[in-house]
């Protein structure tokens, strides 16, 4: 908008000139028109700061001009100029939005001072807008920005993980977001501003809401916990969930609850379980058909043999056939045992005896095969055992295992440097405590050997082991709540320590 | 003359049975409880084919069986490995002797897994030496 230009309108074209003559010598860039058709088109064309009109006209009066001048899109300021004393015209025109009114003959001073006053509002109007328009956007991005925070946090709310349930201050809901419907397995919109937390939560959790809400300030950080959220269709959800008091300065705001939903969880723990047991069970059935095997193979051997005599008559076949089928009836017995042994709940019988003795009884069992392998049995027994009360049966059963698995550690042994030898030896310890111990300078175990002994069916000595005579010890030991502890180093040897407590006798 | 045969075996069962297959097929049966007897007893006699197991105290059949190999007298004669264990757990464990330092040696003549039918053994023998 060019401030300089004016569109002059006047029928009187004496009056127009006179007006003209005197804008232009002013420095103004006059436009004079004399009919309110063609001072419009001027307005339309030039866009004019102001526009100085007379208000009788001929066809289109000033007061049309004015009006059709503010309802179009130009700013222009709009100076009547009336008849003298025609007031009443006058204030139409400012009700209509002229700037101002001024008396014909026009005084060159009095059309100064319109003109002035009218730039002013010009101006004063182009800065107001100016302002307007710089609130309008700054409080166009101000409600942008909140718009995006909160759609953000909307968001957030909806797609989160953990169920999410907030109250105002009262403890009425105003946010459930979906994961929470999953949980509680009610829609939304019949818990936001319709249930308390009372009536929403199970009594565990809403004792913690309600012992938050009256701590205030001085209730501490809730932990972490589990509860089971009970649900109308009955699928009951375990949840791990938390809560917090929300504070705007010192003034409690209200409240929010997190959820995590357990199921998905605990069905992986419950198939972990279930998969880690079948394929225990799978291991142990393997390892069990496996050494049957064993034994049916040198059944069959023997049914061979047999055979053989039958069919010859030979009496030595005959007998060497029925020493195997004896051998593995045997084998089938020990195993049974230990099966038995290993699967049945049995209580410690505590009788009165020599721990000593039971010993020395296992030594003497092994010193024959021993020799025969070119191995000592030594005995270190502690003279201060007197008869104590435990279990004999037991301990005979566990030493027997452990010193029968120290001879065969030295037979297996490729090193032909050492002299081999097992040595049996008996504590007496504090608290009522024997402690048993056997060591050898056989082969020794790797890490390997080590973390696999006490698994059922694991053995190292093909077809000879069951593969069950340390899970057995390991649970005789437990049944009398005694400990066991293994030192072995491959290539060294082994020493197996087993605790067992006494009674004194009576 | 009937070839002689030795059966090496830490079970009772196994030597008895080998024993009387080979005798029922007219081979002469000798016989060690470990490697260690098993390595002098080839050395002694000179067997015509050797059938050893693998897991022994003793001087494992492991072992031997790289004796034997490893030897420029002995390694002709052909070996049946007849073992509990299978048959690539034997090759792997003969690879990791070689990669550790020693020769490398060939694969068994005829490796079985036990159990075994006496026409089946008797078959194979009779393969290897008639």
């Amino acid at each position: 908008m060019d401030m300089n230009k004016i569109v002059l309108i006047d029928d009187d074209e004496d009056s127009l000139n006179n007006l003209s003559l005197s804008l232009k010598s002013e420095g103004y860039d006059v436009i004079a028109v004399t009919s309110g058709k063609e001072g419009l088109d001027a307005v339309e064309r030039a866009s004019p700061s102001i526009v100085l009109t007379d208000l009788n006209m001929p066809e289109m009066g000033g007061i049309d001009v004015l009006k059709r001048v503010k309802i179009s899109n130009t700013d222009a300021e709009v100076i009547v100029m009336t008849g003298h004393g025609d007031m009443e015209a006058a204030v139409k025109a400012l009700r209509y939005g002229a700037s101002d009114f001024i008396n014909k003959p026009v005084s060159d001073e009095v059309l100064k001072l319109a003109l002035k006053r009218a730039k002013e509002k010009l101006v004063t109007r182009e800065r107001f807008r100016a302002y307007t328009s710089d609130l309008e956007n700054m409080c166009h991005m101000a409600i942008g920005e909140v718009k995006r925070k909160s759609d953000f946090q909307d968001k957030l709310i909806t797609s989160s993980n953990d169920g999410i349930v907030a109250t105002d201050e009262n403890g009425r809901i105003i946010i459930f977001n979906p994961e929470a419907e999953a949980i509680f397995g009610i829609p939304r919109i019949d818990v936001v501003r319709k249930l308390d937390f009372r009536q929403l939560f199970p009594p565990q959790i809403a004792d913690v809401f309600g012992r938050m809400f009256s701590a205030g300030r001085r209730m501490g950080d809730v932990d972490w916990q589990d509860v089971m959220i009970p649900r109308k269709d009955g699928d009951d959800v375990p949840a791990r969930f938390y809560c917090t008091l929300l504070f705007d300065g010192e003034e409690t705001i209200g409240s929010v609850g997190f959820f995590q939903d357990l199921r998905e969880i605990r069905r992986l723990q419950q198939e972990l379980v279930k998969s880690e047991r079948l394929a225990a069970i799978g291991q142990t059935v393997a390892r069990l058909a496996h050494y049957i095997k064993n034994i049916l193979a040198g059944l069959k051997g023997a049914t061979y043999v047999v055979n053989i005599g039958l069919d010859k008559n030979d009496i030595d076949k005959l007998k060497t056939g029925w020493q195997m089928v004896e051998r593995n009836v045997g084998r089938i017995s020990y195993l049974v045992a230990d099966l038995l042994a290993y699967s049945k709940e049995r209580e410690p019988e505590f009788r009165n005896c020599f721990p000593n003795d039971i010993a020395e009884d296992v030594c003497e069992l092994l010193d024959g095969m021993a020799m025969e392998n070119r191995i000592k049995v030594e005995r270190d027994f502690d003279p201060s055992i007197k008869d104590v009360s435990m279990d004999p049966d037991m301990a005979h059963r566990i030493l027997l295992n452990l010193v029968s698995n120290a001879v065969d550690a030295c037979i297996f042994d490729l090193d032909e440097t050492k002299r081999h030898k097992v040595s049996v030896g008996t504590h007496r310890e504090n608290d009522n405590i024997i402690r048993f111990s056997v060591l050898d300078n056989g082969t020794g175990m790797s890490e390997e050997v080590k973390n696999k002994i006490f698994s059922a069916f694991f053995s190292t000595k093909g077809g000879r082991g069951t593969g069950l005579g340390l899970l057995v010890v390991q649970k005789l030991v437990q049944e009398q709540k005694g400990s066991i502890e293994i030192v072995s180093e491959l290539g060294k040897g082994s020493t197996f320590i087993v605790r067992l407590p006494y009674k004194q006798v009576e | 003359m009937s070839k002689r045969v030795l059966a090496v075996d830490d079970d009772p069962d196994i030597i008895m049975f080998v024993k009387t297959v080979l005798e029922e097929y007219g081979y002469i049966p000798l016989i060690a409880m470990n490697g260690e007897t098993g390595l002098s007893i080839t050395r002694g006699e000179k067997p015509d084919l050797i059938i050893l197991d693998v897991l022994m105290p003793k001087q494992s059949g492991i072992r031997m069986y790289r004796e034997l190999k490893g030897d420029e007298a002995l390694k002709n004669i052909p070996v049946i490995i007849l073992s509990g264990i299978a048959r690539r757990t034997f090759l792997r464990s003969q690879e990791a002797l070689t990669e550790f330092g020693d020769q490398p040696i060939p694969e068994p003549e005829v490796y079985m897994e036990k159990p075994v039918e006496p026409a089946e053994l008797a078959e194979v023998i009779a393969n290897l030496i008639g």
